[in-house]
């Protein structure tokens, strides 16, 4: 079967990774010819994802003179991309509903939510996505493929190790400038403890924020792996999430985790048997379940230890593969949702009014910095006693734009 | 050295010439291929390992202690029972069919325990291992049936039983219980199924382990299923799949005058959310004839409180064994004036 996938980039990011990993395998366990298909022309170099030789990579131009079994778009930006491509199927591999990641007044949002309403076959890797997928278009083949994880650089501990007197080793992952993923809120928690804490933070800058023992920037997997094994608890209070991965690498190491009840945790994560659910926007509370770890070693070990448990059950990447080629069998197999004559002009029309859009909100955002001094300016004679100073001179002035106004009249 | 330290060399060294690989932890954390029926890493080929000699029955036992992955006569009752129900399961169905066939068959016991009278006019037995499929014709006394033995996830092999299958009219019905798990990869065996229950009216069984509640990694499963993975596996299969979860169960009966008198009308009290040891999955013609059943079968409790007592027993043994050993190095160590070792050191 000869399927493309198709990415913007190949640059470092979760969703491309897992994309390449699904790639990896479907050319070495299953017999797959898989392409990966550049949406658009790249400004700098491709992250070198492990596995990535094995998989040609296209532009576009070359792509589009190919014929695919299945082309799957990988990101709402390519969905327009991938319905230029000749195909048997098209389906999309939704890995989150990504107008989440847009605030409600930015265009783009409206754009990613267009694109899950289409009548395409869906493939994703979280149970709350697919039902909601469901509810959405019931009549779309919705499949299923949870995320693997890399056993050999996430290996399982034997045992979780006992902890009893160190301070509580927090990690916290994520950028802090990416407002969802709650990075500032986890720091100001571990602030608020009052346990001994050493408070890690994981971030593609490696900026430090007030609180943080140790920033540290850009980390490959085997890197975040030996952290998570130093770690006894991952900090993660995200507003979005797809699949939510860092708690469960973290489980595999040994590690437990506080988290906010973020899509995809109700996946493996269960209060009180492998992990703290705390609520959002609660930095009290918060810190409260962080002093209890730290001060009930005997909890904490019992979370650790079933943490661990939970990840052995978890697959790898070898059974997430199966099922990713399972699935693409099934799209195979399938009919088409429903005819997509007009989808790509649909789309492109959409991407147009949002790229315009953009252009007003950045015209709009120059002229105001452009009068920002003219405001300034106008701010101060307002103000007594200029703005009785000026009333005189104002009042001269509208009469003469009135006078102004009856001549041409 | 002393008389206990001589009696645990003697005992280990015993143990080695065996040449019986033993339920250790060493095993259970390593390859998970080793000793399994499926799956290319373990030999090679896709094909068990067969390096234990002897019977077909003995062979089992002997490679896979620990958790029956084949089912003789003397499995554990509850693992033997929850195997027998599966076949009960699907009982209504092969009665009358044309066709039955079971892939993974292993020694049949199960399943001649289990389906008594119930018989299609053909049988089917698929196994790895020819051994295996013979002694199931044994034990069904299907004397007639076929045998093919098939690694179910190599597709030549998968096409010899689409083949073999298709050469009768009529359709059928396929079990396939506790199988997929050992498969290096189900996909080509999955899409043959459901080709066989959409085009030509075969229903298929099929069932899988909960390994998320367990608490022992089993090395010899090749996937992990649970929840989310039967998740996936549902929303590949035609939607009209019939799903099932198989829960275990607890009791007790009383026997008045030596007699158990009628106990066949077993009341299974309802739990909110029972969790499962299996998950079955139906898809096919006749998936939505499936009915729920349930067995129990009087817990040897003699054999039980004797097992229980011998491992005890045996597990107080070899620590005091161990220790002696320990001493007797660590005594070593010092005449040779070395740097002590051990956890003890």
């Amino acid at each position: 079967m000869r399927v493309a996938f198709v990415v913007n980039d190949l640059q470092l990011s979760g969703g491309v990774g897992v994309v390449v990993q699904h790639a990896r395998q479907l050319v070495s366990r299953h017999g797959f010819e898989v392409e990966l298909v550049l949406a658009r022309e790249q400004d700098e170099p491709d992250w070198r994802y492990p596995g990535l030789e094995d998989v040609p990579v296209r532009a576009m131009p070359s792509a589009r003179g190919e014929r695919y079994d299945i082309v799957v778009a990988t990101w709402w930006e390519t969905v327009a991309a991938s319905l230029e491509l000749d195909a048997r199927r098209h389906a999309y591999f939704v890995q989150s509903l990504e107008d989440r990641f847009y605030r409600p007044d930015q265009p783009d949002r409206l754009g990613a939510a267009l694109t899950h309403d289409l009548p395409l076959h869906v493939i994703t890797e979280a149970r709350w996505i697919a039902d909601t997928l469901d509810e959405l278009y019931p009549e779309r083949r919705c499949l299923l493929v949870r995320n693997g994880v890399d056993k050999a650089v996430f290996a399982p501990l034997e045992t979780a190790p006992i902890r009893r007197t160190e301070p509580l080793r927090i990690l916290v992952e994520g950028d802090a400038d990416v407002w969802f993923k709650g990075v500032g809120e986890a720091v100001a928690a571990t602030r608020a403890m009052t346990a001994p804490r050493h408070v890690t933070l994981v971030s593609r800058s490696g900026a430090a924020l007030d609180g943080v023992d140790r920033a540290l920037g850009r980390q490959t997997a085997e890197q975040m792996s030996a952290l998570y094994a130093e770690s006894d608890v991952v900090l993660k209070l995200s507003r979005v999430e797809g699949m939510f991965g860092p708690p469960l690498e973290g489980f595999h190491r040994g590690a437990t985790c506080v988290v906010t009840a973020v899509t995809g945790h109700e996946e493996y994560v269960e209060h009180g048997f492998n992990g703290l659910i705390v609520e959002w926007d609660d930095e009290r509370g918060t810190a409260r379940a962080l002093d209890t770890l730290a001060t009930d070693r005997a909890l904490l070990h019992l979370l650790r230890a079933n943490a661990l448990q939970t990840a052995r059950a978890w697959p790898s990447w070898e059974q997430a593969g199966t099922m990713m080629a399972g699935a693409l069998h099934a799209l195979a197999r399938a009919p088409e949702a429903a005819p997509l004559d007009g989808a790509a002009a649909a789309l492109a029309t959409a991407r147009a009014a949002i790229e315009s859009q953009a252009m007003r909100v950045a015209e709009r955002d120059r002229l105001r910095y452009r009068v920002a001094g003219l405001a300034a300016f106008e701010r101060v004679i307002e103000r007594p006693p200029l703005r009785w100073i000026a009333a005189g001179p104002r009042a001269l002035w509208s009469a003469a734009r009135r006078a102004k106004a009856r001549r041409r009249r | 050295m002393n008389a206990g330290v001589a009696r645990a060399l003697r005992s280990c060294s015993a143990q080695a010439s065996k040449n019986v690989p033993c339920p250790t932890k060493a095993i259970r954390a390593g390859s998970p291929t080793r000793g399994c029926g499926y799956g290319g890493a373990s030999s090679g080929d896709g094909r068990r390992n067969t390096e234990a000699a002897g019977g077909t029955l003995a062979g089992y036992a002997a490679r896979v202690p620990e958790w029956q992955e084949r089912l003789t006569r003397d499995t554990h009752p509850t693992i033997r029972i929850e195997h027998e129900l599966r076949y009960r399961l699907t009982a209504p169905l092969v009665r009358g069919a044309a066709t039955w066939c079971d892939l993974g068959c292993g020694t049949g016991v199960a399943a001649a325990a289990a389906l008594g009278d119930a018989r299609a006019a053909r049988v089917v037995l698929v196994d790895l291992e020819p051994d295996a499929a013979a002694q199931a014709v044994a034990e069904l006394g299907a004397a007639r049936a076929e045998t093919l033995t098939a690694d179910l996830s190599d597709e030549t092999d998968l096409a010899s039983l689409r083949e073999l299958l298709l050469r009768a009219d009529g359709g059928g019905v396929i079990s396939c219980f506790e199988v997929v798990e050992h498969l290096r990869t189900f996909v080509p065996l999955l899409e043959l199924l459901i080709d066989l229950a959409g085009e030509h009216d075969y229903t298929t069984v099929l069932s899988v382990p909960n390994d998320a509640f367990g608490t022992i990694e089993n090395p010899y499963h090749l996937t992990m299923w649970g929840e989310g993975a039967l998740e996936e596996l549902r929303r590949m299969l035609p939607r009209d799949h019939v799903a099932a979860a198989q829960v275990p169960v607890s009791g007790s009966a009383f026997v008045i005058d030596g007699s158990a008198g009628d106990n066949s009308a077993l009341t299974v009290a309802q739990r909110p959310s029972p969790v499962a040891s299996h998950f079955i999955v139906a898809f096919g013609p006749r998936a939505a004839e499936l009915r729920g059943v349930a067995a129990a079968e009087m817990t040897d409790l003699e054999g039980q409180r004797n097992w229980e007592r011998q491992r005890e027993a045996n597990l107080a043994f070899h620590e005091e064994e161990l220790a002696e050993l320990r001493d007797y190095v660590h005594d070593l160590e010092r005449r040779l004036d070395a740097g002590a070792s051990g956890d003890d050191a």
